[in-house]
């Protein structure tokens, strides 16, 4: 079999051949980097919500140091973790779990459980941002109609404050699609490893990766795009309708905003 | 109309800091007062219907509801039974107008969603906003915007219900849709305590006016009493300033 001599020749050859490889390595980016986004963004609302709640000198004693104890510790979690790189991050817990305790993490299983807890890190910090954005009005109101402290947050200031941090959140998932590649290092087979094994039979690495950096781009694009939709989707309808005039009741006047 | 006293302010004292806000205040509401509070800025009036509210710990004395010590009931009956209407709106921007008026009907009284809607509706309706249910606060106007703060207050059913400055932000053409309905609301008998820079609106509508000055009442009587012979010449110094 003679070998391709032209860049095009090259790319169709390895795509020939290892294009289901390169799928499945960019099914697992997407797996990685959505499910890390999602648990670290879960891991961000319990942080910046408990680093929110609100203590007066009026609340009991253990309620008080609890609190701070609690939030020593996450400051302590946001700092170590958005100071270490993820890939050191990923040797220490792979390694680390392996040698002391035990632990025979699954690759993709590790990968997963180290990117939720980098994208927590940082999620918190972009959840506590988004509450304080939220006009304090808000939860003034809520509370003089008897809203408890919880109800506030989850009926009025937390919707208010995800979407307003929705193109941060957006970022985050595709800074991990991006990302994730660092965990090639504990040979969880996504998009950057499997691009290595293709590079490395005929050693055409400029290929290879040429096509890698094809794949991620229609990812990262993509979910740009898609998150475009969801925040207009939550920001409702731009039209709304007037129900009733005096006349008629069943009148109704569909009132619509032209796109800004 | 019933003069026993759903609300009596005892002796009460607020400081930020060094800074004393509020003095030594005392004075009763009674069912089917419309009180309105009148001063310069920084007399203490706003941060008095604050602390009625508790969204500012008082820093001494005591707020009775219906004579029993307020900061002992629970908070969300005391809440929906002292009711409040911002400056600022402070419309849920997260949810249409009817969703303002109903949330807090499911969440702290309990209502079935059924039950809630038509209360809701009722009230969106006696303000002239039923039309607009379905419309988010950034669509409305601010006069509309008030107009379903208050039907939002309302709809809790309560006792009392406190207006911090109401028309304050509001554009000149839109401070006339708020007062008239505020006037509707007084003529039904709700009691109202009003902080207001609207003096047609204090000699007109209220039955009672208090002057605030300097964190202390300077002035509490009828309202044809302070307009037309103001006993305290701090009063008359403020009246004649304003009414120019």
């Amino acid at each position: 079999m003679s070998l391709p001599t032209t860049f095009f020749g090259w790319v169709s050859l390895i795509l020939e051949k290892y294009g289901p490889l390169f799928l499945r390595g960019a099914g697992y980016t997407m797996l990685i980097a959505l499910t890390g986004t999602v648990i670290g963004f879960l891991i961000g609302l319990l942080v910046a919500i408990v680093r929110t709640i609100p203590v007066s000198g009026k609340d009991h004693f253990i309620k008080r140091v609890g609190l701070k104890a609690a939030s020593f510790l996450l400051n302590v979690y946001i700092e170590v973790f958005r100071g270490t790189p993820m890939i050191v991050q990923a040797m220490v817990i792979y390694y680390g779990a392996m040698m002391y305790l035990g632990l025979r993490m699954s690759a993709l299983a590790a990968a997963i459980f180290i990117i939720s807890i980098n994208t927590g890190a940082y999620m918190a910090e972009i959840i506590r941002g988004g509450i304080i954005s939220v006009d304090k009005g808000q939860k003034e109101a809520a509370h003089a109609i008897g809203m408890t402290h919880w109800q506030s947050m989850l009926h009025v200031v937390l919707p208010q404050a995800v979407r307003n941090i929705m193109p941060s959140i957006g970022n985050e998932f595709v800074v991990n699609i991006k990302d994730s590649s660092v965990l090639n290092v504990i040979s969880v087979s996504e998009l950057f490893f499997v691009t290595k094994s293709a590079a490395g039979t005929y050693a055409r690495y400029f290929e290879a990766f040429f096509i890698a950096a094809a794949i991620y781009f229609v990812l990262t694009f993509t979910v740009t795009r898609l998150l475009r939709l969801l925040e207009k989707k939550m920001d409702g309808g731009k039209n709304y309708t007037i129900c009733g005039s005096q006349s008629a009741s069943d009148a109704v006047i569909k009132i619509e905003e032209k796109e800004a | 109309m019933a003069d026993h006293s759903v609300l009596d302010i005892v002796h009460l004292k607020k400081s930020f800091g060094d800074h004393e806000v509020l003095r030594d205040i005392s004075f009763s509401v009674n069912s089917g007062d419309v009180i309105s509070v009148i001063g310069s800025s920084g007399s203490g009036k706003s941060t008095l219907l604050r602390c009625i509210n508790f969204l500012e710990d008082p820093t001494n004395g005591q707020i009775l509801y219906q004579g029993k010590d307020a900061e002992k009931l629970n908070r969300a009956v005391y809440h929906s039974k002292v009711g409040m209407v911002f400056q600022s709106f402070n419309l849920f921007a997260n949810m249409t107008v009817l969703g303002n008026c109903v949330t807090g009907q499911k969440l702290v009284l309990k209502r079935n969603a059924k039950e809630a809607e038509e209360k809701a509706l009722y009230f969106l309706e006696k303000v002239g906003m039923a039309p607009y249910r379905n419309a988010r606060p950034a669509q409305l106007s601010g006069g509309q915007k008030q107009r379903v703060a208050i039907a939002r207050a309302l709809a809790m059913d309560p006792e009392v219900l406190l207006f911090d400055e109401p028309t304050s932000a509001l554009d000149p053409e839109m401070v006339g849709e708020v007062l008239s309905v505020m006037k509707d609301l007084a003529e039904g008998g709700l009691t109202m305590l009003v902080v207001t820079h609207e003096m047609g609106f204090a000699r007109d509508v209220s039955n009672r006016v208090i002057f605030m000055d300097g964190g202390v009442i300077v002035e509490d009587a009828a309202p044809q009493e302070i307009f037309t012979a103001p006993k305290h010449p701090r009063t008359r110094e403020f009246l004649s300033r304003v009414l120019g």
